[in-house]
């Protein structure tokens, strides 16, 4: 009997020192300690054993399990750890690879400034008003003082349309429809499209423009300047200077032109400022009386400022854009870097 | 409007350099648009003197010079053949840049050191050519002084962008009148020194005005024996300045002061005005004229013409007549100073396209009060120029005088509109200053009377807005605007389209912005019909170019184009997008209607040809995803696809209508090949478009919340065989149609033809996933319920169990 137990733990240990896989060891395992195993027969061989032999001949059967399979678990264990090193070794994958992306559009630039620019100002409580692109010459240009004949038309060359419209050379007449459908106070900002006959490198026939008109009691010059110096931080950053200078439009008075420190070059002067060190971004003003009087406010008891920005402009300097026709050429090439 | 800085000078003393001068005039609203310096960084190009001159040794066309400039002596080697020893020249000494970014620097020229060199009048950008180098004549200034300097050509163009309303600076005196109230300075008038005759103007030829209405005043003066010669140079040199090519002394003459003081005059020979008279008077309908450009001009009622006694001879205002031009025997001059109604010189300008410096300055108004001054001022100059003798008097005829009233006037209202918080007689004195006169009255209120050439200030705004011009923008403090709160929440329509346009964004689609107008020809390469209301666009009346001539009734040709254009460019791959407003005329209104549509189109591979996916090209069932993505988005419900009749411009096999219960919200599909064709696009384009004012009408707010069931679902197959025009969509709402809350979802999980399924039919597979919200389901129960569904589906469409 003892003979038999060292020699099966001899073989035993031999055959797991032999067997490099973990199945190999389940397999040894199970010859050796399973139910119908060898040291299992063994063991079920020691009732046959005089009494007086059993515990010592049984000590020597633990003595030879407990070594069995204490060595057939750290023999399972490094089995295991080869396992999923050779496993790891062998999914090894190239990360430089490209990933598997979903795939994204990208909205159109002027989409994103208007967007931004409405978000800056729906946080100082301006509503977004539309209006329509075919537009009567009343709204267009009577009701914001441009008389019939006016020199001031010059300044916007009109497409006609037959029935006395044309298409909206400006924003603007936005804020003559908003103003006869409510009573002040009046805080909006209006997106929209506009057309002017015009077309060459910095002048496209179809361009958008954003107009902001407050009304209230005791509105100052002094406000409009602080609306668009809050503004045009927000939009080109916190220290952007900004500088108005006296302008003409017929449906403002006093009018301004609004310039922002060039920041293309940190007002150094350069070829986009024409060495200026500024750069002209919108225009503005006081709503003129005539304005209030086509739309039955009371010039003398309320106040206003109106303004308004070519997107395009606003576009091309944010981005750095040198020609205004990338805009409407469409070439994705162009419109997927967005 | 062009000004220089050294004639600004003559009219106002200001202490300004051309930088300052520029910036105050451009916070005065007149903006400086550009700035040339004349002889600015040329002060290293000086008057030298040529003391020694002597044939280069290994060079027959060049010399070897001794140039002297004062101080020192250069050797100078030049190439130049038309001066001598002891001539006075240019030199550009070592470190000067010449125009051009020409920079002199120490050189050896064929052996021989050049430490300069002699300059002609084109190396200097004084001419466009020149023949040798500059000779200046002897001592025109001390040897060292800067050539600019010493010509007298140092100076700075300004080119002022003046507003419509500011017709008073369309002149060098109104330039200066705003310098010289910004700075409380003294303005300088041009003088007018006049010798007059003793033959009185009137007995040698009489004006009447005929039409007072649109020539409120006429003024003339008469010079005869007088000499039409070239101009005197500073006369030649100053309106070059300015841009102005030099015609003769008269003529010049009219020009210059018309620069100086805004005042259009015309000068006419007047041997060749027949009997003596000047009428002004309205054209007759059909009467033609001959301009000085020699074009023959039909003029209309509307249009003002100075006749003699038989014809016309100047379109007034805005441009002379051929017939009594000033030329080079003319001894007797009429000169004409008048003041004309600035909308009729602007309507007849406009109609002939005649657009001169002088209808530019009447059609946006003159100064009426300055008729005469220019008149006097012309005459002395032209008699100082071209000799003769002016006749005694001016013609004044002045029907159309007109007091203005003064405005009233509350400085506490400029304070309260601007923002700021200036004393009463601040305000007043600016006023004061831009030459207003201001009268206090009993009442206690201000009155304000601008001056004559401020046509533009009518209201007591525009005097405000010449306090804030005035004290300055940049003095007015930045404040915040004190409101009351709004609700101003985006409109339902702006937050679906920002919702929308983020959502195909997100779906891999890239937006684009097309022009609102396109081509009259575009419905038509869509196949549309002839009676589609698509194909009656609106017209533009003044197109640019045919392209551009009709506005949109539908935004996918643009889009196809541009899908076209991007191939072109090996951009293959398209995914695109735009949402933009169509114009559609309605019967008995005026104005169109202008719904947003949403278009899209996609076209080549769905994810690209890259390594770790299948280079797959894009089909139907892409587009239809997108669209579904929207309308499941924005919880639109009873949708139907409806393979009918969808657009001409479709693939009849692979399109639908998009139903909403029974109304059209859109369509889809693939685009008709001969389309395709029509468009230049080789590949399968699908394309769809949805009616974005019926997606917000349909779109619902509140979205029903289900808790999910908490038991364990089950879920069984079903393979069944359907002819091919069956819709796979039925057997779904067949299955749904048995309303068990216990199916959960119903899933087509495969199509199949092919071997095992008979031609004409398709082989569905349906997983149908069954669970409860309050229990666990038993075997038995599933077993029912799912041969509940088959059975309604056997006996419902008559399919197949395979």
């Amino acid at each position: 009997m003892r003979e038999k137990l060292e020699q099966l733990k001899c073989c035993a240990m031999a055959a797991i020192a032999a067997a490099s896989s973990v199945d190999a060891l389940q397999d040894i395992r199970i010859s050796l300690l399973g139910r119908k195993g060898e040291l299992t027969s063994l063991m079920k061989g020691l009732g046959s054993l005089d009494p007086a032999e059993r515990p010592v001949v049984g000590q020597l059967v633990n003595s030879v399990r407990d070594e069995i399979e204490a060595a057939l678990g750290s023999a399972l264990e490094s089995a295991q750890n080869n396992f999923i090193a050779t496993r790891i070794q062998a999914e090894r994958i190239d990360t430089s690879l490209p990933g598997r992306r979903a795939q994204k559009g990208t909205k159109h630039p002027v989409s994103l400034v208007i967007e931004e620019i409405c978000s800056i100002f729906a946080g100082l409580g301006f509503a977004v008003a539309e209006g329509p692109e075919i537009e009567h010459d009343w709204y267009n240009f009577e009701a914001l003082n441009f008389p019939p004949e006016h020199p001031a038309r010059d300044m916007q060359d009109t497409f006609f349309v037959e029935n006395n419209l044309l298409l909206r050379t400006h924003t603007s007449p936005v804020q003559i429809r908003t103003m006869l459908k409510q009573k002040p106070p009046v805080r909006i900002i209006a997106p929209g499209t506009v057309y002017r006959c015009d077309s060459d490198a910095t002048h496209s026939p179809m361009f958008h423009q954003i107009e902001g008109l407050m009304v209230d009691s005791r509105v100052t010059f002094g406000d409009l300047k602080g609306v668009l110096t809050v503004f045009t931080n927000q939009l080109f950053g916190q220290k952007t200077g900004v500088r108005l200078r006296p302008s003409y439009f017929p449906f403002t008075e006093p009018s301004a032109e609004v310039d922002i420190a060039c920041v293309i070059c940190g007002s150094k002067g350069c070829r986009i400022c024409k060495n200026s060190g500024w750069l002209e971004i919108l225009g503005a003003g006081m709503v003129d009386p005539e304005v209030y009087r086509h739309v039955q406010y009371d010039a003398e008891n309320i106040s206003g400022f109106a303004f308004g920005m070519g997107i395009e402009r606003i576009a091309m300097l944010k981005y750095g854009i040198s020609d205004m026709r990338l805009l409407f050429e469409n070439d994705v090439r162009f419109l997927r870097q967005f | 409007m062009i000004v220089t800085y050294n004639w600004l000078k003559e009219f106002v003393d200001f202490d300004a350099n051309p930088d300052e001068l520029a910036a105050l005039l451009t916070m005065l609203g007149l903006e400086v648009e550009s700035m040339v310096k004349l002889g600015d960084g040329l002060d290293d190009v000086v008057v030298a003197l040529v003391e020694e001159k002597r044939q280069h040794p290994n060079a027959d066309k060049l010399s070897l010079c001794r140039v002297n400039n004062g101080k020192e002596v250069f050797d100078v080697v030049c190439g130049a053949q038309n001066f001598q020893q002891g001539d006075t020249v240019v030199m550009a000494q070592i470190g000067a840049t010449l125009p051009g970014d020409l920079k002199i620097k120490r050189s050896k020229i064929r052996g021989e050191e050049s430490c300069g060199m002699l300059c002609s009048e084109k190396e200097l950008g004084l001419a466009e050519e020149s023949a040798g180098i500059m000779v200046l004549s002897p001592g025109i200034a001390p040897l060292g002084t800067p050539v600019f300097t010493a010509l007298g050509l140092k100076d700075t163009i300004f080119e002022i962008g003046l507003t419509p309303n500011r017709s008073d600076c369309l002149s060098l005196i109104g330039i200066a009148r705003d310098i010289a109230a910004k700075l409380d300075l003294k303005i300088r008038y041009p003088h007018a020194t006049l010798v007059e005759g003793t033959e009185n103007t009137d007995s040698i030829i009489g004006v009447t005005i005929k039409d007072p209405e649109l020539c409120p005043r006429y003024a003339a003066r008469h010079i005869s024996g007088c000499n039409i010669a070239p101009s005197p140079e500073w006369l030649v040199k100053r309106l070059a300045a300015i841009g102005i090519r030099s015609i003769n002394n008269v003529v010049d003459v009219t020009n210059l002061v018309m620069m100086e003081l805004g005042q259009p005059l015309h000068a006419f020979d007047c041997e060749r005005l027949s009997g003596n008279r000047i009428v002004v008077r309205a054209a007759a309908d059909g009467e033609t004229f001959i301009t000085l450009d020699n074009q023959a001009r039909i003029l209309t009622a509307s249009d003002l013409v100075i006749c003699d006694a038989d014809r016309p001879v100047a379109l007034a205002g805005v441009m002379g007549g051929l017939n009594s031009e000033i030329e080079n025997s003319t001894t007797s001059i009429l000169l004409e100073s008048a003041f004309f109604k600035p909308a009729a010189i602007r309507k007849t300008a406009k109609r002939l396209s005649l657009h001169t410096e002088s209808s530019h300055r009447f059609e946006r108004g003159i100064d009426i009060n300055g008729v005469v001054r220019a008149l006097d001022r012309a005459a002395s100059l032209i008699v100082v120029l071209a000799g003769g003798v002016l006749a005694k008097g001016a013609i004044d005829q002045y029907p159309g005088r007109c007091e203005r009233t003064p405005i009233v006037f509350r400085p506490e209202k400029a304070n309260e509109l601007i923002g700021i918080n200036l004393e009463r007689d601040v305000i007043l004195d600016i006023l004061t200053r831009l030459e207003c006169q201001v009268s206090h009255h009993d009442d206690g209120t201000t009155g304000v009377l601008p001056p004559s050439y401020r046509i533009d200030i009518e209201r007591e705004i525009d005097l405000i807005e010449e306090i804030a011009r005035l004290n300055g923008y940049d003095k007015i403090p930045a404040t915040m605007p004190v409101a009351r709160v709004a609700s101003d929440r985006p409109t339902r329509h702006q937050e679906i389209e920002k919702q929308v346009r983020n959502l195909l964004v997100n779906c891999g689609l890239t937006e684009i912005i097309n022009f609102s107008f396109t081509s009259p020809g575009a419905a038509g390469k869509l196949l549309l019909n002839e009676d589609d209301p698509r194909r009656s666009a609106i017209k533009l009346a003044n197109p640019l170019v045919d392209e551009q001539s009709v506005m949109k009734t539908t935004l996918l040709p643009g889009l196809l184009e541009t899908m076209a254009r991007n191939i072109n460019f090996r951009s293959l791959d398209l995914k695109l997008f735009e949402i933009r407003r169509v114009y559609l005329p309605v019967k008995g209104d005026d104005m169109p209607r202008e719904p947003l549509c949403i278009v899209g189109a996609v076209t080549g591979s769905r994810d690209g040809d890259v390594w770790n996916r299948h280079n797959e090209p894009v089909d139907f069932f892409d587009v239809k995803g997108i669209v579904e993505s929207v309308l499941d988005f924005l919880d639109i419900g009873g949708i139907s696809w409806a393979t009918d009749s969808a657009d001409s411009y479709y693939h009849p096999g692979k399109s639908c209508r998009i139903l909403a219960g029974l109304d059209c919200i859109g369509s889809l599909g693939e685009l008709h090949p001969t389309v395709q064709k029509n468009f230049e696009i080789e590949k399968s384009v699908f394309c769809f478009e949805l009616d974005f004012e019926k997606l917000v009408k349909l779109s619902r707010t509140k979205k029903a919340i289900v808790a999910p069931s908490r038991f364990p679902d089950s879920s069984r197959d079903i393979a069944i065989l359907i002819p091919e025009e069956l819709a796979a969509l039925k057997i779904i709402d067949c299955i749904k149609g048995v309303k068990s809350k216990e199916v959960e979802q119903v899933q087509i999980f495969d199509v199949y033809r092919g071997k095992g399924v008979p031609d004409g039919f398709k082989s569905i597979a349906v997983r149908v996933r069954y669970r409860s919200i309050e229990r666990t389901l038993t075997e038995e129960e599933i077993v029912s319920l799912h041969k509940e569904i088959i059975a309604n589906l056997v006996d419902k469409l008559r399919v197949t169990l395979r």
